[in-house]
């Protein structure tokens, strides 16, 4: 009995089957739970005072969209907290690297340096939030230090880990072809401690957007934290959620654009395994 | 042209720490000397210090004991006129071909080297595979590439730590044929390290045979087949059988010794 390969046409057939399935199945899920909450709300057994309701959410972004918030235009809020997280990303990336690279290449320097690093990282940095208040004042930029110094570390100790991990073979092969201290840093240490450094950058985002939204939960004239905690006070649970929902599209949009970045620098790699990816 | 050998022990011992803090010798008054243009290769059983006298040659390590020389000169560092090709891949992973050829030139701030690197790209047959990356590539293809690394430096002394032993056994052959020839035009000094006794006859001009560890040299055999050779067709004959028993008679005494140690003392090999 003859029996023929899947024609290409059923193959594809057979995935867009799949994945209409996976894709109706999670839209079915969320439907399922935002359903029952809004009916629950609907009949006071959760009660909408404390605990909003998924209408109600969208009321409020609507509201706040047309009419801007208490405190000002939406956009302008979200953009502040935007960019307090991503300078603060950049800064601690930047740095983390530097530093992480610089120290795993210099052992002396490691070893001095080794008992403040555990110190300054033992410290729950959430805390030097109040510090950069009373010294950088309500505006940004104390929001941007307390975003670096949550970013800096993760990205610091898997710099250093990536580099103190690089092949020792390829070193040493390729001061054998006559690359220089600084050749080898860049050219050999860099490119494999480089997904080690983008592994910690997929965590790290997040990290900023705790620094910059806690940071203005703290104090500010601005911000998404500052209108959650407007919210909060208010008793306005609607207020909070819908805060959280642009924080978690502009996470998952940052997220979206590393995860570029990632498959870019690593395209040499075999395959293409992304931190995050479910 | 150059004063004294280009390679040169001199007496030389070697001891390392081990993880658990004694020391481990492994190589013990190496005496040996290899002419300008020689292709030497050194045979030995596993373990007994091979690798170690090549990282000696190369600079990656310092004897503790007695000097290497290399064109005359004590190697007290890293040496760029020296090639390596390594046992297991040490082509970059991030590099296309192409780059992973243009290494050497590119470190040594070499201007208009196109034409020198798609010539070496050409030599060891890989026109065409010049963007793929070295994971798209066999391990025939890999070893090409860190051939062509290697050499393209015009090194005056090449390494090679065991270069095939990862390949199968038709690709082996195919490349050491293709060493052979790539090695007869450039005529750099080599020295091979190997426990594939075939191979060593194949290739070389002598054969040093290494004592179980640490290493001295026990015997040393000059090999007079016709150059240039094929390698693939020259172990057939009698002349190279008569060799390979010859060898092999002094090579297995030391084997036997490695053999009968590791049944004492397992896990003690290095």
């Amino acid at each position: 009995m003859a029996e023929d390969f899947l024609s290409e046409a059923t193959i594809k057939r057979n995935r867009n089957k799949h994945r209409i399935k996976i894709h109706s199945l999670q839209l079915g899920l969320a439907v399922l739970l935002l359903g029952s909450w809004q009916l629950m709300a609907d009949h006071k057994i959760l009660d909408p005072f404390f605990y909003g309701r998924p209408s109600g959410v969208m009321h409020q972004l609507g509201v706040w969209i047309t009419n801007g918030t208490s405190i000002g235009s939406l956009w302008i809020n979200a953009w502040v907290t935007f960019y307090e997280a991503t300078y603060g990303f950049l800064a601690g990336v930047i740095l983390g690297i530097i530093f992480g690279v610089f120290l795993a290449r210099n052992p002396t320097a490691a070893e001095i340096f080794a008992p403040y690093i555990k110190v300054s990282n033992s410290i729950p940095r959430v805390v030097l939030g109040s510090i950069f208040i009373l010294w950088l004042g309500l505006g940004s930029v104390s929001k941007v230090a307390l975003a670096f110094v949550l970013v800096f570390f993760p990205v610091f100790f898997n710099a250093f880990q990536g580099t103190r991990e690089a092949d020792h073979k390829l070193i040493a092969n390729a001061r054998l072809l006559g690359a220089s201290p600084r050749q080898v840093t860049t050219k050999v240490i860099f490119p494999s401690a480089l997904s080690w450094i983008t592994a910690s950058m997929h965590v790290s985002f997040g990290f900023a957007l705790i620094g910059a939204i806690v940071g203005e939960f703290l104090g500010a004239q601005r911000g998404l934290g500052l209108l959650i905690a407007t919210a909060q006070g208010n008793f306005n649970p609607n207020g909070v959620y819908a805060a959280m929902l642009l924080i978690a599209i502009m996470a998952l949009t940052a997220e979206w654009l590393i995860t570029k970045l990632e498959n870019r620098l690593l395209n040499w790699r075999p395959t293409q395994v992304s931190g995050t990816e479910l | 042209m150059n004063s004294g050998s280009p390679v040169r022990f001199e007496n030389v011992s070697k001891r390392f720490r081990t993880p658990k803090g004694t020391w481990y010798q492994a190589l013990a008054n190496l005496d040996f000397e290899i002419k300008a243009g020689e292709f030497v290769s050194l045979v030995g059983p596993t373990g007994c210090g091979k690798s170690t006298a090549l990282t000696l040659l190369a600079g990656l390590e310092q004897p503790s004991i007695g000097s290497v020389q290399v064109n005359g000169k004590d190697v007290i560092k890293i040496d760029t006129s020296t090639g390596f090709v390594f046992q297991h891949d040490a082509t970059f992973p991030w590099m296309n071909v192409y780059n992973n050829i243009a290494a050497g030139p590119k470190f040594r701030g070499l201007k208009n080297h196109d034409t020198l690197v798609r010539t070496w790209i050409a030599k060891v047959g890989l026109t065409g595979f010049e963007s793929n990356y070295p994971h798209q590539l066999s391990g025939g293809m890999k070893k090409r590439v860190a051939l062509a690394q290697a050499l393209i430096n015009e090194p005056s002394l090449l390494l090679m730590d065991e270069p095939f032993s990862a390949l199968d056994v038709q690709t082996r052959s195919i490349m050491t044929d293709e060493l052979v020839s790539i090695w007869e035009s450039t005529g750099s000094t080599v020295v091979f390290v190997t426990h594939d006794l075939e191979e060593a006859i194949a290739l070389s001009d002598r054969v040093l045979v290494l004592t179980a560890g640490p290493a001295k040299v026990k015997a040393n055999f000059q090999i007079d087949l016709p150059r240039p050779r094929k390698a693939r067709d020259i172990r057939f004959t009698e002349e190279f059988l008569k060799i390979y028993q010859d060898i092999w008679s002094v090579l297995r005494d030391e084997v036997d010794i490695t053999y009968q140690r590791q049944l004492i003392a397992p896990g003690n090999e290095k």
